[in-house]
């Protein structure tokens, strides 16, 4: 799980849209990148998981991407599973998603 | 020690260029892979207890297996030849990392049917495997020919490794403990076959439109070769109507993704 910290600043934030919180990220057990970048990736652990403000899950191969900030529309993260680059969108569910930029 | 294994700055962070050059490298390749291979004997843990099925169920396997190695040989041959007209050193390197991956998918595929009883694993494999899957690998042995890039890599890592993650996801859910672990250990690999397949694609169409009719064409030509693949191997590892037209959605997502509908 992640780990909120309160009250750091982010310069990336959007404008109006508050300080980003920040997140310590632990390893998840996640084994299928190298050990450096693994807490920046978990499993997605099907019905009944929930995704953190600092989560989206990758729609090419479904794995859980991580980040050290809290995500918002516009944010680029990798998934380096599969060795996509995503743009961090709202989804008509009103939940983040991620979309594959080619 | 750990703090020195620390990235310096959020993965995320990375310019695009520098990322590729990350995954794309065997350096990426073998830590990656040392996570989840390391320790295990033929894709498996070694004291995993084999419960292998027993009649039908046994047979169904067997034939499972043997398409599964007819699929395997396909990338593995189909990979290796696309090295050659690979349009940089990254995707060279990452397809020589792909064809490690291929042969030992099918080393372990041939050993679980060994370790099944099987006497001569691979001219079984011959004599199982569907028409519809050596008519494909034909057809994607030909488009490597022709030095065909894109055509070749819309087949082998969209269509085919697509298909492939579908299937073996679906089936390692119900396999037994052995198949189960061989099968996830693939299904690892197969997530960076697949996403290579898709972003190379993806930024070729972005560049070049003009080539997305001919990969219509390509599809148009594979589509029911797959999905008759699809139907026969869902059959097999006895998964119910609900659970086939989820995996079929599954199949089509990525193609969908390039814009290529139904």
């Amino acid at each position: 799980m992640s780990d909120p910290l309160q009250g750091h600043d982010d310069a990336s934030a959007e404008p109006g849209a508050g300080e980003r919180r920040r997140f310590i990220l632990d390893d998840t057990g996640f084994n299928e990148v190298p050990v450096k970048y693994r807490k920046f990736y978990r499993k997605w652990r099907g019905a009944g998981d929930a995704l953190a403000p600092n989560e989206v899950v990758c729609p090419v191969c479904k794995v859980v991407i991580r980040s050290t900030r809290e995500l918002r529309p516009g944010d680029r993260v990798y998934c380096m599973p599969c060795m996509s680059r995503l743009v961090v969108v709202r989804g008509e569910s009103g939940m983040l998603e991620a979309r594959v930029a080619y | 020690m750990t703090a020195r294994t620390e990235p310096r700055t959020e993965i995320h962070d990375l310019e695009h260029d520098a990322f590729l050059e990350e995954v794309h490298s065997f350096e990426f390749w073998f830590q990656a892979v040392e996570g989840y291979l390391s320790g295990t004997v033929h894709g498996h843990r070694p004291d995993t207890r084999d419960v292998p099925p027993v009649g039908s169920d046994r047979e169904r396997l067997i034939s499972t297996l043997c398409n599964y190695c007819i699929g395997e040989t396909a990338a593995l041959e189909g990979a290796s030849g696309l090295i050659a007209i690979a349009p940089n050193r990254l995707t060279k390197v990452f397809l020589s990392t792909q064809v490690a991956d291929e042969g030992r998918h099918l080393e372990v595929l041939l050993q679980r049917l060994a370790d099944l009883g099987v006497a001569e694993p691979e001219s079984e494999v011959e004599k199982r495997s569907s028409p519809s899957l050596q008519l494909f690998r034909r057809r994607l042995l030909e488009l490597v020919a022709s030095r065909d890039w894109e055509a070749a890599i819309f087949a082998q890592n969209v269509i085919l490794e697509s298909l492939e993650y579908a299937v073996f996801h679906t089936h390692a859910s119900n396999a037994d403990p052995i198949t189960r672990e061989v099968l996830e250990g693939v299904i690892k690999d197969e997530r960076r076959h697949i996403g290579f397949g898709e972003n190379e694609l993806g930024r070729k169409l972005a560049h070049s439109p003009h080539i997305r009719a001919r990969l219509g064409q390509v599809r148009s030509q594979l589509d029911h070769l797959v999905l008759d693949m699809l139907e026969t191997t869902a059959r097999e590892i006895g998964v119910d109507r609900h659970e086939q037209e989820r995996l079929g959605r599954t199949y089509r997502e990525s193609v969908e993704r390039l814009g290529f509908g139904s």
